[in-house]
């Protein structure tokens, strides 16, 4: 039902003529960038890797990125990718169907992953051995559209991720923001799930998906089994500081920096002087990642 | 590859929004987005563009042998084409499940309707024959590609021209196109497909889904009809159970939709006919605007300000206010956008945030709306102007714009600037957004 709301906030107009472009602080090391077609080597005792084709006894790239070499493997790592998954990695994925004793989630790489059911802990917590019972209670777990995060178990042979839940930490997202960039800004670390000062949550998914959410207590969860959603409303404080996180890191995604927890806490300091909606501003943009560059150098060395 | 999926508050969103009559692009659930048929220089060639929605048609004709069930009738042959520069989910070469509905669909629409007169293809009969090749490509997927598809095959198929025949005794002779002037095919009517989505086991109804709201309807129905009242073609698909009075409702509504797409074909194609025939330039080159990628170019619509205006000025006049003051709002009213710097702008005031809407601010609202002097309402209740007197204001008078004249106002502004915006809707949805984070009913 429509409640009386005055919308009335102020709107900013930018011609298009006046729009400033990022300038981004490009490092000067990068020497080996490689556009599509580009030859890397004409030596052939070089293995091809991901990302390479051989033509004419010379070996080009495929994709547009940086080459890398270990020993006798040539490999070119794209800039801009679809997730490519590794045992181990975090990832975040919404469930897209619901099958035979397996769920198919999107986790935004070449193909659907799948979450068998025997990878799941159960509600209850129990230890059992699934039956036809929990086959057919399968979507009162996890039914379309809900978002889990989990963790690559294996891979199969034509590239397909197989995810399992089987920790507490993992299992069924409740209320927050889900954000997608690029996949080359996560890096592979100790732990993806964060718990800033501010009062907010992330979850930094290797498949670029990054999940934001207020800080829940801890006690809830150890007997559902990760299925519980908090569906309590959320104040308003909690969903701004969600807000200016989310903004912060898109700041940083649109300036091609690596995502980390430091980082983002960086930039989100310096975007205190600044309302939610203005961080999206180029020129603001700019200014809180140069500060936050400059307190990395410092606070690094 | 397929589509990243839609989010559960998006669906949520755009089925709550349904319910009241409110779509994601502003527009009433009956409309169309904006049809626009292009013409290239080739003949039968011809591009349609529904909102962002764009497919490509080509028809093509060659001599064949006929068909040996009909000898005497001419061969018009449908390919659909959907290629993923459409949509990432649509795979080169094999046509999936949509793409084959979609190729059926539009051969009954137009094959089976027997739009195009076959019988007068034969050049010989049991021997020769034009076969009319109809080559449909889906440049773009924003919803609806079988309405943008079955307009730009018929329209295609009314430009399209063929070599001039003659046939004497045992001699067939083809004229090329400098000896004689190329012959329009025949065709009779105009076949249209119109769809509707419906949502909530057919409670509501939309015409023309964009592909987010394809994308969350329960089930679709597809008449295909032309300006006579006479349907070619009906199916529906889905998930829903359709009464017979829905039904005939639709086809009302078909019928009104088929008539102004047909009027808009046949002035799109006497505009390329007079044309070609003044010598001046025709084609694809000619009929797109120019458009720069410095310049932020986007629909611009009328709107009338007078109403809103009128009665912000009837406020102040029934206030009591000095001279200078009064010349200082007025001032404030003719430009309502203040500009920072050259190129940038703000419009209106920064006012209370929305995010928020729980019993207690609900219960301050409403108090503060009853201490103020208020104006008169629309039946509706949406465009009101409240008169908030907030102590540390330095004006006297602080009239807080809501978000109708916002959007209004905006675009009168954008009269000067290049730019144009829908503020409006943003905040509405933005407003929604927040709405919708709250799950326990309020009020």
């Amino acid at each position: 039902m429509r409640g009386e709301i005055e919308s009335n906030m102020a709107v900013d107009i930018r011609l298009a003529g006046t729009r400033e472009t990022t300038k981004r602080a490009v490092p000067d090391e990068i020497a080996n960038l490689v556009t599509p077609g580009d030859v890397i080597t004409s030596d052939t005792g070089f293995m091809r890797g991901h990302g390479t084709y051989m033509e004419d006894d010379k070996l080009h790239t495929s994709v547009a990125g940086v080459v890398e070499r270990v020993n006798k493997l040539i490999c070119v790592k794209p800039v801009k990718t679809r997730y490519n998954g590794e045992v181990g990695d975090v990832v975040i994925g919404r469930i897209i169907e619901v099958g035979q004793r397996r769920w198919k989630v999107e986790t935004h790489s070449k193909l659907d992953s799948i979450l068998m059911l025997s990878s799941v802990n159960l509600p209850g917590g129990e230890l059992r051995r699934r039956s036809e019972e929990d086959e057919k209670m399968m979507r009162h777990y996890l039914k379309e559209g809900d978002l889990i995060s989990a963790e690559v178990q294996s891979v199969f042979s034509d590239g397909a991720l197989s995810l399992h839940t089987r920790s507490l930490k993992y299992g069924k997202l409740g209320q927050g923001t889900l954000l997608q960039v690029s996949p080359s800004l996560v890096k592979r670390r100790k732990t993806h799930f964060h718990h800033l000062p501010c009062g907010a949550s992330m979850i930094l998914g290797n498949n670029g998906y990054i999940w934001l959410c207020p800080t829940v207590s801890e006690e809830t969860g150890t007997e559902t089994g990760g299925y519980d959603q908090d569906l309590q409303p959320v104040t308003k404080g909690d969903r701004q500081t969600v807000a200016r996180l989310r903004n912060c890191i898109l700041a940083q995604a649109a300036h091609g920096m690596m995502l980390f927890d430091t980082g983002i806490l960086y930039t989100y300091e310096a975007s205190l002087k600044y309302p939610v909606k203005d961080i999206m501003k180029p020129e603001v943009m700019t200014e809180i990642i140069e500060i936050t560059n400059h307190r990395q150098e410092v606070e690094g060395s | 590859m397929r589509d990243t999926p839609l989010s559960n508050c998006e669906r949520d969103f755009i089925r709550k929004a349904i319910t009241e009559n409110l779509r994601l692009d502003g527009r009433v659930p009956y409309d169309y987005r904006k049809i626009r048929v292009t013409f290239g220089i080739d003949r039968g060639s011809c591009q349609v563009e529904l909102g962002q929605t764009r497919v490509f048609a080509q028809v093509s004709c060659e001599v064949t042998v006929p068909k040996p069930t009909r000898p005497s009738d001419g061969i018009l042959f449908l390919n659909v084409e959907l290629s993923p520069m459409a949509c990432p989910s649509f795979e080169q070469g094999r046509l999936s499940e949509f793409g084959v509905e979609m190729s059926r669909l539009l051969e009954r629409c137009i094959k089976e309707s027997r739009c195009l007169d076959t019988e007068s293809l034969c050049i010989v009969a049991g021997e020769k024959v034009w076969t009319i090749r109809l080559d449909l490509h889906a440049l773009n997927h924003d919803g609806n590609l079988l309405d943008c598809a079955s307009i730009a095959a018929v329209s295609a198929l009314a430009h399209f021209r063929r070599p001039d025949v003659t046939v004497a005794g045992d001699e067939v002779k083809i004229h090329p196109l400098e000896e004689r002037d190329p012959v329009p095919l025949s065709v009779h009517h105009m076949p249209i497909c119109v769809s509707f989505a419906f949502f909530d086991q057919g409670k509501y109804l939309l015409v023309d889904p964009t592909d987010k709201e394809e994308k969350v309807m329960d089930g679709k129905m597809v008449i295909g009809m032309n300006k006579h009242r006479e349907i070619c073609t009906l199916q529906i698909t889905g998930e829903i159970l359709l009464l017979k009075d829905q039904v005939l409702r639709c086809s009302n509504i078909a019928v009104v939709k088929v008539t102004e797409i047909t009027e808009l074909i046949h002035k799109a194609l006497e505009h390329d006919r007079q044309v070609r025939a003044s010598g001046g330039k025709f084609g694809f080159a000619e009929s797109f605007m120019p458009e720069k990628l410095t310049v932020n170019h986007m629909e611009t619509e009328d709107v009338d300000p007078g109403e809103a205006q009128a009665r912000i000025l009837q406020e102040l006049q029934e206030s009591d206010d000095t001279d200078e003051e009064q010349s200082h709002i007025t001032h404030y009213i003719s430009c309502f956008v203040v500009v920072k710097a050259p190129g940038v702008g703000t419009l209106g005031e920064g006012g209370r945030s929305t995010w928020e809407v729980d019993e207690e601010t609900q219960a301050e609202l409403k108090t503060e709306q009853t201490a103020t002097k208020k104006s008169s309402q629309q039946p509706e209740g949406r465009a009101e102007t409240i008169l908030v007197d907030s102590g540390d204001s330095e004006e006297e008078v602080t009239v807080v714009m809501e978000q109708i004249d916002l959007e209004k106002v905006g675009k009168l502004a954008s009269r000067n600037g290049t730019a144009t915006l829908k503020p409006g809707k943003s905040s509405t949805k933005a407003a929604k957004k927040k709405k919708k984070k709250k799950k326990p009913p309020v009020v």
